[in-house]
């Protein structure tokens, strides 16, 4: 068994109207240290696939195990990025680096050592006291990254991560984010609804149908 | 700016502005000495009764009167102070209702229609009322000022908290924060503007709840100078009232509109 497996995951959307099927009987194994991409066509249930990993919503059924356990949240273990780099504009650079671990109370010397290497090592430093509107979109992408990295959760969860960016900064910051992950041994699982970043980015592919979105394909 | 010397047509435009800018706050002074002026000459010349309509030169001498027996600021201080308890705790009462409402989900849709109606009810309607329960004095003004910012607090800042980036409350809580942190760290901060802003409407609501409330039952105070100067004919005093009055709201408003600039960059 990998790092990260979903078992028979299904969920069903109620409305008053109606139900909704979204993920019908989703199976999936994530091996340590991979990077697998979903592609899927828009609302097809991308999104909602990994806010059940993340522990955000419920599945309506299925399990899911890290390391063959069954996941338990709130899990550290799992970091999440978003579409939209969701910086808070009233903190820092730094303090929006260091803003999960002063939410758990672990801002211990050894966490803000290894977040401050993060920040030199990713040429951040001369940006600490920065506020992110002074921050171009790729490095706003990069700063969350960083802060997600600084948690050290072993899975990281990537959200349609470079959509909010250009063309031409979203080919240099897929290509940087992607040398960050593999640097820091991440094991990442991305959902994207382009091809051509999936293929230029994953180690495996896994391609959904359309809602209610089932697995059609896997592509090694 | 690019260098450090700039260029003639960079000085020239700089002059330009400023040349502009003092025109402006001329020509601003100008209107009111010539308003002032005018007042003063059609009222010595009788075109204007100045009974009714007062002049300047009245106003002066009963503003000097008033000052000598001691009661000008003593009434000016009075009313300031009701103000400014009564936007200061309109906005924080209402702020902390909205976090209630934040919270519980269900107390908010269960709250709602009432707040509606409520919003919609002229506060000032309930000062008799307010007067019987908590006596004919400076408490009874208070609450009026209370009452008139308090639901529109409510309901601003409320909006303000639910404007919040969904993706924002979801990105902490995978870093594990409860709903009080998630309160802290994400949705105060980011509805701070709007609370400021929220202020700022309550210096201006809080001036007409002290100043009816006033009306109804006080004994110092600008409004009460206001309707005492009515009710005895010194209509120089109710005007000398109403310019003190517009004066200390403007200076009000600056200094909230300051301390918003010092929060919102």
């Amino acid at each position: 068994m990998g790092k990260l497996t979903l078992e028979n995951i299904s969920m069903i959307y109620h409305t008053l109207q109606s139900e909704t099927k979204t993920l019908d009987n989703i199976n999936l194994t994530v091996k340590d240290g991979e990077f697998v991409v979903i592609v899927g066509p828009s609302g097809c249930g991308k999104s909602t696939l990994l806010s059940i990993i993340a522990g955000l919503i419920k599945p309506t059924s299925g399990e899911i195990y890290l390391d063959d356990k069954i996941i338990s949240y709130p899990c550290n273990e799992i970091g999440y990025m978003f579409q939209k780099d969701t910086l808070f504009e009233w903190r820092n650079i730094y303090k929006n680096i260091t803003l999960g671990l002063e939410i758990r109370k672990e801002l211990r010397k050894e966490n803000i050592d290894f977040a401050n290497s993060l920040i030199d090592k990713y040429g951040l430093s001369s940006f600490k006291n920065y506020f992110p509107s002074q921050l171009s979109g790729g490095m706003r992408q990069r700063v969350a990254l960083i802060r997600t990295l600084v948690l050290n959760h072993e899975i990281l969860l990537l959200d349609e991560p470079f959509s909010a960016l250009d063309y031409h900064t979203r080919l240099l910051v897929a290509d940087e984010i992607y040398r960050i992950i593999k640097a820091e041994g991440k094991t990442a699982l991305m959902v994207t609804h382009d091809i051509s970043e999936a293929i230029s980015l994953a180690d495996r592919i896994i391609v959904l149908s359309s809602r209610p979105a089932k697995i059609k394909r896997y592509l090694i | 700016m690019i260098n450090n010397t700039p260029s003639k047509e960079h000085l020239e435009y700089i002059e330009k502005i400023k040349r502009r800018n003092i025109l402006i706050t001329l020509t601003r002074i100008l209107i009111l000495i010539i308003f002032i002026a005018q007042w003063e000459i059609t009222a010595r010349l009788n075109i204007v009764d100045p009974f009714l309509v007062s002049q300047p030169s009245r106003i002066a001498k009963t503003f000097f009167k008033l000052l000598e027996e001691g009661h000008l600021l003593r009434h000016t201080y009075v009313t300031c102070i009701e103000t400014v308890i009564g936007f200061i705790s309109g906005t924080i009462i209402g702020t902390l209702i909205a976090i209630i409402l934040w919270i519980s989900d269900f107390i908010n849709k269960v709250l709602e229609p009432y707040l509606v109606v409520l919003n919609a009810l002229p506060k000032i309607a309930l000062g008799p009322i307010l007067i019987f329960w908590v006596g004919n004095g400076q408490p009874a003004i208070i609450i009026i000022a209370l009452t008139i910012s308090l639901i529109v607090t409510i309901i601003s800042v409320l909006t303000g908290f639910n404007d919040v980036d969904e993706d924002m409350i979801k990105l902490v809580k995978t870093f594990g924060a409860n709903k009080y942190q998630i309160l802290k760290y994400v949705v105060l901060p980011h509805s701070l503007p709007t609370i400021i802003s929220t202020l700022k409407i309550n210096v201006g609501l809080s001036w007409v709840g002290v100043i009816v409330g006033e009306f109804l039952v006080a004994k110092e105070g600008l409004g009460f100078l206001i309707v005492f100067g009515g009710q005895v004919a010194q209509l120089d005093m109710v005007m000398l009232s109403i310019i003190i009055l517009s004066i200390i709201a403007y200076i009000m408003y600056a200094i909230v509109s300051k301390i918003e600039s010092l929060f919102i960059k």
